[in-house]
């Protein structure tokens, strides 16, 4: 069926967002969540989390220019992107964000600044690609956005 | 689950919270602050999905007025440190002065400092992000401990106004109901955080109080004394005019004079605040031992690791770093140092027995707090031991206890102040000469301020009577190795009680602090101190440390450290050691010693008299629990953090 075959597809593509290393076990527990109380909240979840996300990245990126050499601006900012990442498990990102704290850690602008395009780029990558498997589960079937499906 | 979810929310109320209650800790009302939208959808659907019933704010300043409204509301509160519109650590203090509800907090950030400061400002907790939902179903029992301890608190004022001997049957009772951690939690908690322990204990009879909270573990809701900022304000004048040493309840109450309050309410929130003056005095200091001695790990952790290490057996100790770590920190860190492999991890109880004693001692010299504490210790001690020695997924999960225990148990200055106490008591007890000089030395090693209060030296008094007992447990002499700046573990020589006192991961702290050596001259010292017996004994243990009771502070602060040390080693070397063998701890406060000579040779086998050697082999202990680390540490049990905390607490 189309739609058992839209499921492959997202179980798939999750898989691989898995295996490189974009999102962990954290993003499972998330999904988990998912009952019938709450049919869609992983998706809910990570919708708030690029809303979120992006005023932050936006944040960050203005503080950088605005407050140049204040480290601990940027780094408290950057803790609240951090924080967001590690609760929906995206893993990458969270390492990015991670780096970018240490260079504030050591007051390496230039680091940070490096650090921070990768986390953004990582925002983008991520986002693009969790669109897509949620778009993939919306289309497979409304009832259960099959948490379980594709054998987690 | 579902259904129950729906179920509670018409419940709510009191009638609603009654049958809650029945099926506690399901539908244990939770509120949730964090400002981080994404975090705080995901905390409510662990919450929900563990079947509490939520409630979420994404502001503090919400979430204290939902609170202020009705403090009935909620049974829980766990909040994020990093919030913009109020500092999460403030949160935690103003919820914990007014409402003495359960806090338990929240951080991507798991430095041993901010943890630490989460301990000392009253965090029953301390969660690293991403939460996981198995730590979230155990956040219950944080409620429960708190309505024990609020309970023991009780009996422990009444006993401290009368000079009662503290076990009472519902002090007993309180044991049981709680199967020792609880207890631990209770007195930790009461003694962690000065909140007024309002309502439920200083109602009426104190006894009769217990026994009804026995009965329920949920407590019954009984009316609180609110102490408002008001009331507050008129407790601090009267203590300060009767002078915080000579603050008697009695006279506090005249002073007050203020209807409707009964001594009872004025004693157990003296207690408090007595706990809170020692957490402010000693937060700083110990802030740095205890980052030192953890180094960002568990120092449980370690402990755990220790369990399995070949070399390093320091403490059979508290392996099982309870969630209570706060207390059992103490306690556990010596008995993780203790890293009894073959040795049940014997829950720091000593280290915890200690603490709680000693948090009592030091506001009061009744002997029998010890003893009360011992008793939880025990209680907890022998939870503790039953922890899976070195079960990794214990581990795992010990050690974000730990962490979070350690943040509470560090809440402060019940740490301190145990140690305080501890020292003292190990000072005083006619402990060895030996021992007691180590213990005396780390006093004067410490450089924190751990102030000994006047009761300490009572406590030091009692401590004497006890020493025979302890001797046994060498390891209360080794508490006092003053763990100054950075105690790092490495200083420690394995013999030294671990005290984790750090919170923070343990092995981080094993390995990283490099305490200065003046650490480790007070505590080669101290580590002397260790009844010779036991250490000797520890000795022929593969522990390195003397488990016995010398927790180990790992501290990096060499000043909160070493007080804690002194404690953890006073109390519960003796027991830790016991305990270790036989896996509980029975920290005997003091006066009675448990009867485990014997296993205080067992533990000894573990220990490997480390204490004797006054050197520390703390860098052995140190690469035993980098090692066990490594190795996946199989001491997950926090029996180490028993009890040192609470001391602290007791506070």
């Amino acid at each position: 069926m189309e739609y058992a075959n839209l499921r492959r597809q997202a179980a798939s593509l999750k898989r691989s967002l898995f295996d490189q290393g974009y999102l962990d076990e954290q993003f499972c527990q998330v999904e988990d969540l998912q009952d019938e109380a709450s049919p869609n909240f992983a998706e809910e979840v990570v919708s708030l989390f690029f809303k979120d996300s992006a005023r932050l990245v936006a944040n960050i990126e203005q503080a950088m220019e605005k407050y140049p050499g204040d480290f601990n601006r940027w780094d408290a900012h950057m803790q609240q992107l951090k924080g967001s990442c590690f609760s929906i498990g995206a893993s990458k990102m969270s390492n990015e964000c991670t780096s970018f704290r240490n260079s504030c850690a050591e007051e390496n602008a230039e680091g940070c600044r490096r650090s921070f395009q990768k986390v953004k780029r990582e925002h983008a990558i991520l986002r693009q690609k969790l669109e897509s498997y949620f778009q993939l589960l919306r289309q497979a079937g409304p009832a259960r956005t099959a948490t379980r499906s594709g054998g987690k | 689950m579902l259904l129950d979810a729906m179920m509670m929310e018409p419940m709510k109320g009191l009638m609603g919270r009654e049958r809650e209650r029945d099926q506690f800790p399901v539908g244990m009302r939770v509120l949730a602050v964090d400002d981080d939208r994404v975090c705080l959808k995901v905390l409510e659907g662990l919450l929900r999905r563990c079947q509490y019933h939520v409630t979420t704010t994404n502001q503090a300043i919400t979430a204290l007025k939902l609170l202020r409204e009705n403090k009935d509301m909620f049974d829980l509160v766990i909040s994020d440190v990093h919030m913009p519109d109020m500092d999460g650590f403030k949160l935690l203090e103003l919820v914990g002065l007014e409402m003495d509800l359960p806090v338990i907090m929240l951080s991507v950030n798991g430095e041993t400092k901010t943890v630490l400061k989460g301990i000392t400002h009253g965090a029953c907790d301390y969660l690293l992000k991403p939460v996981r939902i198995e730590e979230l179903r155990n956040v219950w029992q944080h409620v429960v401990r708190r309505k024990f301890s609020n309970r023991e608190t009780n009996n422990l004022d009444f006993s401290k106004e009368y000079s009662k001997h503290p076990t009472t049957d519902s002090y007993h009772g309180l044991s049981q109901v709680a199967s020792g951690s609880s207890d631990q939690g209770g007195s930790r908690a009461s003694k962690k955080r000065k909140e007024p322990q309002s309502e439920e204990e200083d109602e009426g009879d104190d006894n009769d109080n217990d026994a009804q909270d026995n009965d329920e573990p949920s407590g019954s809701k009984k009316p609180r004394v609110v102490w408002s900022v008001e009331l507050h304000r008129k407790f601090v004048a009267a203590v300060n005019h009767l002078g915080i040493d000579k603050a008697v309840p009695k006279r506090i109450l005249e002073l007050m004079n203020v209807e409707k309050l009964t001594r009872e309410n004025v004693a157990s929130h003296l207690q408090k605040y007595r706990l809170y003056l020692r957490r402010l005095s000693v937060v700083a200091s110990h802030q740095a031992s205890i980052a030192a001695v953890f180094g960002g790990r568990d120092p449980f952790l370690h402990m755990g690791a220790f369990e399995g290490l070949p070399s390093y057996q320091p403490f059979a100790s508290s392996a099982g770093i309870p969630s209570f770590n706060p207390h059992g920190l103490l306690s556990g860190v010596g008995t993780a140092a203790f890293g009894l492999k073959d040795l049940a991890p014997s829950k720091a109880i000593q280290c915890a027995s200690s603490n709680g004693a000693v948090s009592h001692c030091i506001g009061d010299t009744n002997k029998f707090h010890i003893a009360n504490l011992q008793e939880n210790q025990q209680a907890n001690l022998a939870q503790g031991l039953t922890a899976p020695l070195g079960q990794p997924q214990l581990q795992q999960k010990w050690i974000h206890q730990e962490t979070s225990d350690l943040s509470s148990f560090f809440s402060g200055s019940a740490l301190a102040n145990t140690m305080s106490g501890t020292l003292q008591r190990v000072t005083s007890s006619s402990l060895p000469p030996v021992e007691l000089l180590e213990c005396t030395q780390i006093k004067v090693g410490a450089h924190s301020s751990i102030r000994i209060p006047p009761a300490s030296s009572g406590l030091l008094e009692r401590s004497v009577g006890l020493s025979p007992n302890l001797q046994d447990s060498s390891i209360s002499q080794q508490c006092a190795i003053p763990i100054d700046d950075r105690f790092s573990v490495n200083k420690l020589p394995l013999h030294i009680p671990f005290v984790d006192v750090s919170t923070t991961k343990l092995d981080a702290s094993f390995v990283a602090p490099e305490q200065d050596m003046d650490q480790k001259e007070k505590f080669p010292e101290r580590v002397t101190v260790l009844p010779s017996e036991s250490l000797i004994a520890a000795d022929r243990s593969k522990c390195g440390t003397r488990s016995s009771g010398s927790t180990m502070l790992l501290l990096s602060d060499t000043e909160r450290h070493s007080k804690y040390l002194k404690f953890g080693v006073a109390s519960n070397s003796r027991h830790g050691i016991d305990e270790m063998v036989n896996g509980s701890f029975n920290y005997n406060g003091g006066a009675s010693v448990p009867e485990q000579n014997d296993v205080y040779d067992f533990g000894n086998s573990k220990l490997q008299g480390g204490f004797n050697s006054s050197s520390c082999n703390f860098d052995g202990l140190l690469n035993s629990i980098i090692k066990v680390e490594n190795d996946d540490m199989p001491f997950a049990d926090n029996d180490l953090g028993c009890e040192l905390f609470p001391l602290g607490a007791c506070i």
